[in-house]
């Protein structure tokens, strides 16, 4: 509870004391830095235990916009991130605004190589390479980067039928994605080793775990563009 | 059997204002926040976390309270319970400890539990889709037994070699004529992972295939924790001429009457008078209040 004003109050400080740049950077994060992060936590691991599924985060738990990111982006970083958690920022977020809230209140490293990174925020129009991120390794596949990715929404895309853990029978998900993208992912996928996904609009999320099975062939090519 | 007369959540108790939200400090909490979210992502694999220590011995359920403390938030329901009851030892103290650390409320009730840690059982009453499980694990990995060395376990399950462990159910064929392994019976998570469920009767094992809950467990000695998504195929090792098959019992709960639930087996007297009741107390007690009702 006091972490709070604690942070809400150093994040006021630095942003007085900096007469620069940093005065109009810094912003507050979480309102209820415990119990907000405690809840977006929960919509991420729904999200990624439902996969296809989207889960909306409330307004009152979302942190104060942050120029660039999706109040949903802006949660899962300020819930997840920390120094244990290395960042890579696709060029799109790479402001002076997010680099300096993100290391301000998460404290996570950030870094310009994708190997190195342990969570990864990319827009729709990194998704057609997805080389360098880490998989994990078949001993210890937990080690692998998580991506968060930014789109406009998440409907209008090709209809695709997911399978898997978390799903009943079927989930059809019409996620706005290039085409490269399912044939990166797919390339990368040697269960256990792989990437996990949430896909991030606005203050909704979507988790797409490596165990998810994505079928392309079972539906007719209806609005496929 | 108090159950019976409790049929509604305890009111929201008081939060000692002087430990953090549930215990754990918040930088823990996300460690294995993330450790949860690649569990979930991996079904079975058994993920690695920094296990703190606890205000209790190892044993006692270390690893499904960081769990709970990572996951739980102010709006939800805990229920705990130790071998089915609610109100043993181990059940009564974790409860009192959310309950004061958190501030949440608490409940012996099955469906009105958002989360429910357990050690060594899974509710008779079926669960729905907004609940998550905690199971408490004393060793989480099903190979251990055989193979001593953590290097060669990790080994094993990269490499998805298991044919070790039909070896040691074959060995109860062998010995016994039946597999006598009755309890942390092991399973195959989607097809890939070995996993221990923990030392759940292997009555409950048919329970985590396709439950719509979220299967979340942790060893807090052994620093492991791994889950079983919602949906997720979830099959006991067997064989064609031995498939997996539960226990049974000749008698009903000399209770509530119930001849479908897992019993737990009194002795009354020292001529050796067995009894047998219902291991799951609410159930017990919500039959006795339903059957009380009819009549």
């Amino acid at each position: 509870m006091s972490a709070i004003s604690t942070n809400a109050a150093a994040a006021s400080a630095v942003a007085m004391s900096a007469k620069g740049m940093n005065a109009t950077l810094l912003q507050p994060a979480f309102a209820d830095p415990v119990l907000d992060a405690q809840r977006s936590f929960r919509v991420a691991l729904k999200a990624l235990a439902g996969p296809g599924v989207a889960q909306s985060l409330q307004s009152a738990q979302t942190p104060p916009r942050l120029d660039g990111l999706a109040s949903a982006s802006h949660a899962l970083c300020l819930a997840l991130l920390d120094i244990d958690t290395p960042l890579w920022l696709a060029p799109t977020f790479d402001t002076p605004a997010i680099r300096a809230n993100l290391t301000f209140h998460c404290g996570c490293p950030i870094v310009s190589d994708r190997q190195n990174a342990r969570f990864a925020l990319l827009d729709g129009s990194q998704l057609h390479d997805l080389s360098g991120f880490d998989l994990g390794n078949d001993r210890y596949p937990d080690q692998s980067c998580t991506l968060l990715v930014q789109l406009p929404s998440l409907q209008g895309g090709r209809q695709l039928a997911w399978q898997g853990p978390g799903i009943e029978s079927k989930n059809h998900v019409s996620l706005p994605l290039q085409e490269g993208f399912w044939a990166e992912r797919e390339s990368r996928n040697d269960f256990p080793r792989g990437i996990d996904v949430f896909f991030v609009a606005g203050s909704e999320l979507m988790g797409l775990p490596r165990s998810t099975n994505v079928l392309f062939k079972a539906l007719p090519s209806k609005g496929d563009a | 059997m108090n159950a019976a007369t409790q049929s509604h959540a305890q009111p929201r108790p008081e939060r000692d204002e002087a430990y953090n939200f549930a215990y754990l400090d918040e930088q823990t909490k996300r460690m294995i926040r993330r450790g949860l979210l690649k569990a979930v992502a991996i079904p079975g694999y058994q993920v690695p976390f920094g296990g703190r220590e606890m205000p209790l011995p190892y044993g006692w359920g270390t690893g499904g309270m960081q769990l709970t403390a990572a996951i739980l938030g102010a709006e939800d329901v805990l229920k705990v319970i130790d071998q089915g009851a609610d109100d043993t030892t181990n059940a009564v103290s974790i409860r009192r400890f959310f309950a004061r650390t958190a501030g949440v409320e608490t409940t012996e009730r099955t469906p009105e539990a958002t989360i429910i840690q357990t050690r060594h059982r899974i509710p008779e009453t079926p669960l729905h889709a907004d609940q998550i499980m905690v199971y408490q694990v004393p060793i989480p990995d099903p190979l251990r037994f055989i193979e001593p060395s953590e290097t060669e376990t990790r080994t094993m399950h990269a490499l998805n070699d298991y044919g070790v462990m039909h070896v040691k159910l074959y060995e109860d064929i062998a010995t016994f004529g039946h597999i006598a392994t009755a309890y942390a019976y092991p399973v195959t998570v989607n097809e890939r992972y070995v996993m221990d469920p923990s030392p759940i009767p292997k009555f409950d094992n048919p329970k985590l295939d396709m439950s719509p809950a979220l299967m979340l467990f942790a060893a807090g000695r052994e620093k492991r924790l791994y889950a079983v998504p919602p949906f997720t195929r979830v099959t006991s090792l067997d064989f064609e001429d031995h498939p997996f098959e539960v226990q049974k019992w000749a008698h009903n709960c000399a209770i509530c009457g119930s001849h479908d639930s897992f019993l737990d087996e009194l002795i009354l007297d020292d001529r050796g008078t067995q009894s047998f009741v219902c291991s799951d107390t609410d159930y017990c007690a919500q039959r006795v209040s339903q059957g009380r009702a009819e009549q």
